[in-house]
């Protein structure tokens, strides 16, 4: 699986995409839904994360519980705004990383 | 006559009077739905994103003040506020506000609904357990909307706290040097408001269905942990009445705390030994201070509830040799994993059974999953070269299930052996016995063992096949129904006939009541919440073992409850009349002699 989908020199009001997949052992619970939306709502873009055919708000802990995602499933983050390169990095690292700070 | 009297099950004894102060109402009942002309749409929008706003601020500050030892209240803090701050919550309640012209409390409400829809598909119950979270914010944010709150900071005087249900963001916002009693709508026996006030041994009732009704903020009420009994509003003698009860408990209570670091030992010099139930390892204080010998149960699920990961060896082996270690010389008896029927953890959602006390729980559960019962038995294993520690299993149903559990120790031994980890090669292990398929096979049980331990609680719901939360029959739950008697008595014959000892924790065990018939069947030993021991010890010195043998005799031969309650409390109330307006019995009240 590669995360390179994203294209990066996007005019804004373009939308922004990279896949992450989720890699807690529990899935997207309460405590990495927290810290994802916690981030995401630092960033001025919209930002939404997609599954199949759902899309849920990713600043909304709320929106991304209900995505019930499992340790495995791939996701697409997608980001619109001025800061959306910054807040596809950004998020993508904490994916990566387990949403561990 | 006082304005109301209405009851609940007492979880923490003593007499409290005071002033009521709400801690958080169920407001859903008298929910506000009107609608606000366009006009006054800006004022109510504003009013809602104020609620938000104090809401975020409170718990943020409750947030700051969570001590170090409650981080799963952190956490769990930290996740209200997530969900507070979500913008879904209030932009869809907001959106209600202008498209439909509600007031914000109900616009609030519509909002709460659409995410319960929105969670109701989801098939993972943890998440769709994370509902009663959103659930929990909701309700504070409505709350200072109805502007009907009580700040907790500014209590002046000393309180009894009332709440729909404690969460644990109330707990520790609350001043507890203020606090006199609690009373609650929600909570049963074990539930976290008992814990807490029996720690701070205050009164406490729970399960009070009519409280909100009956109790407004200010009231003057009696709170009756002896009897369970709430008085609101009462007269002038009733009052002075209470005052006095209080006064005298309070004398009671001194005395026999007094005395309870003797042991218990009956007239005619046989010795029972007394220990404590326990949750906590904080409560070890208690456990001693009122004369407990030893933790007969500690219960260890506690450590695993409330969070979302499940706890590591670590975690648990330096809690648990905390306990071993502050306790010896004095035993302390792990029971493992509980889990199931009305407990659960997270990291394992909740198990969707039709019948869960008889589903996948306590030992069955630990065997299915031998991960986690094998980090427990490592755990347990590890502080038992600190202390004086035994180990048992809950719910045994068979020899098999016994073996079982016991290659799962022989293997956590072997590892621990190879790693060349201390760990105390003697530990006694034992099961609890608390299903009737146990106590007819009691005697091949004994010779897997080296120790039982009788679970009265569940033993009286499963002999009689009563649950005792239902209202319907809980009228059926009787500690001395002639076929529990003779359950206990066959366990402790087939124990003592194969030479192991047999102790008993449940609530019968705290009954004074109840204790001359144990005694009589010859218990070693019994276990009960710590604040019970001075008062079941100060009996068990006034008995002769002689007489309890002749009362067990005689109890054994009647056919029916209220027979053996009457010969029961005809006894009690000839030797401790003192103690009887003390106690409660778990024995049918209406029967009493007057």
């Amino acid at each position: 699986m590669t995360d390179e989908s994203a294209s990066t020199d996007a005019n804004p009001g373009e939308s922004l995409s990279r896949q992450v997949i989720v890699a807690s052992e529990n899935g997207l619970h309460a405590r990495p839904a927290g810290r994802l939306a916690q981030v995401a709502q630092s960033f001025e873009s919209s930002i939404v994360l997609v599954r199949d055919d759902q899309e849920v708000d990713a600043k909304s802990i709320l929106d991304i519980l209900t995505l019930a995602a499992e340790p495995g499933h791939v996701l697409e983050l997608r980001a619109t705004g001025g800061d959306a390169e910054a807040a596809l990095i950004r998020l993508e690292q904490l994916f990566k990383n387990k949403f561990e700070v | 006559m006082a304005d109301a009297t209405i009851s609940g099950i007492p979880v923490a004894t003593g007499i409290a009077i005071g002033k009521a102060y709400f801690v958080n109402r169920n407001h859903m009942a008298h929910l506000p739905r009107q609608t606000v002309a366009a006009s006054l749409m800006p004022q109510e929008i504003a009013r809602l994103k104020d609620a938000f706003a104090s809401v975020e601020a409170e718990l943020t500050t409750i947030r700051e003040q969570v001590p170090e030892e409650l981080k799963t209240h952190g956490s769990l803090i930290d996740t209200h506020l997530m969900m507070l701050k979500d913008p879904k919550l209030v932009n869809t309640a907001e959106g209600y506000i202008t498209s439909l012209g509600l007031n914000a409390a109900w616009a609030l409400e519509k909002s709460v609904a659409d995410q319960e829809a929105a969670f109701e598909s989801i098939s993972d119950t943890y998440i769709r357990e994370r509902m009663q979270d959103v659930r929990v914010v909701a309700d504070r944010v409505q709350t200072k909307l109805m502007g009907v709150e009580t700040d907790l900071t500014t209590i002046s005087g000393r309180a009894i706290i009332m709440a729909h249900d404690l969460t644990p963001a109330d707990t520790v916002e609350l001043q507890v040097d203020k606090i006199m009693a609690f009373a609650t709508v929600r909570g049963g026996k074990t539930s976290h408001t008992g814990i807490m006030a029996r720690s701070l041994a205050i009164p406490a009732l729970v399960g009070v269905d009519k409280l909100e009704d009956a109790v407004r903020d200010g009231d003057l009420v009696i709170i009756d942990g002896l009897a369970g009994k709430i008085i609101v509003n009462p007269t002038e003698a009733e009052l002075e009445d209470y005052n006095e009860r209080a006064a005298k408990f309070e004398t009671y209570s001194r005395k026999i705390k007094r005395q309870c670091h003797l042991p218990a030992e009956t007239f005619d010099g046989s010795r029972v030994q007394v220990f404590s139930n326990i949750e906590l390892v904080e409560e070890v204080t208690s456990a001693l201070d009122n004369g407990g010998e030893g933790v007969g149960l500690y219960r260890t699920e506690y450590a695993y509830l409330n969070r979302i990961e499940l706890p590591t060896e670590e975690e648990l082996t330096e809690k648990y040799i905390d306990l071993a270690s502050i306790m010896y010389p004095r035993k302390v008896v792990f029971r493992t994993l509980d889990l199931g029927s009305d407990k659960f953890i997270a990291a394992f959602g909740e198990l969707n059974e039709a019948n869960p006390a008889m589903g996948l729980r306590a030992i069955r559960f630990c065997l299915k999953n031998p991960q986690l019962f094998k980090t427990q038995l490592r755990a347990i294993l590890r502080a038992s070269a600190y202390g004086n520690v035994s180990m048992m299993f809950p719910m045994i149903s068979g020899v098999k299930e016994v073996r079982q559990a016991k290659a799962w120790l022989a293997q956590a031994r072997a590892e621990l052996r190879r790693e060349g980890v201390k760990y105390d090669p003697d530990m006694p292990v034992g099961i609890m016995i608390e299903l009737p398929a146990a106590v007819l096979i009691a005697e091949f049980l004994a010779h897997e063992v080296d120790f039982f331990s009788i679970g009265t609680n569940d033993l009286i719901q499963y002999s009689i096949g009563v649950d005792r939360t239902n209202r319907h029959v809980s009228y059926l739950y009787q500690p001395l129904h002639p076929a529990t008697l003779r359950a206990i008595k066959l366990v402790v014959d087939a124990a003592h006939q194969a030479g192991i000892e047999v102790s008993l924790c449940g609530e019968v065990a705290s009954d004074p009541f109840c204790i001359p018939i144990l005694l009589g069947m010859g218990i070693d030993s019994i276990s009960m919440t710590p604040q019970a021991i001075p008062g079941i010890k100060r009996i068990i010195r006034q008995i002769n073992m002689h007489d309890c043998r002749l009362l067990l005799k005689d109890v054994l031969e009647c056919r029916t409850v209220s027979r053996i309650n009457n010969l029961v409390m005809d006894n009690i109330f000839k030797h401790f009349p003192e103690e009887v307006s003390f106690f409660s019995s778990l024995l049918e009240n209406d029967e009493l002699p007057s």
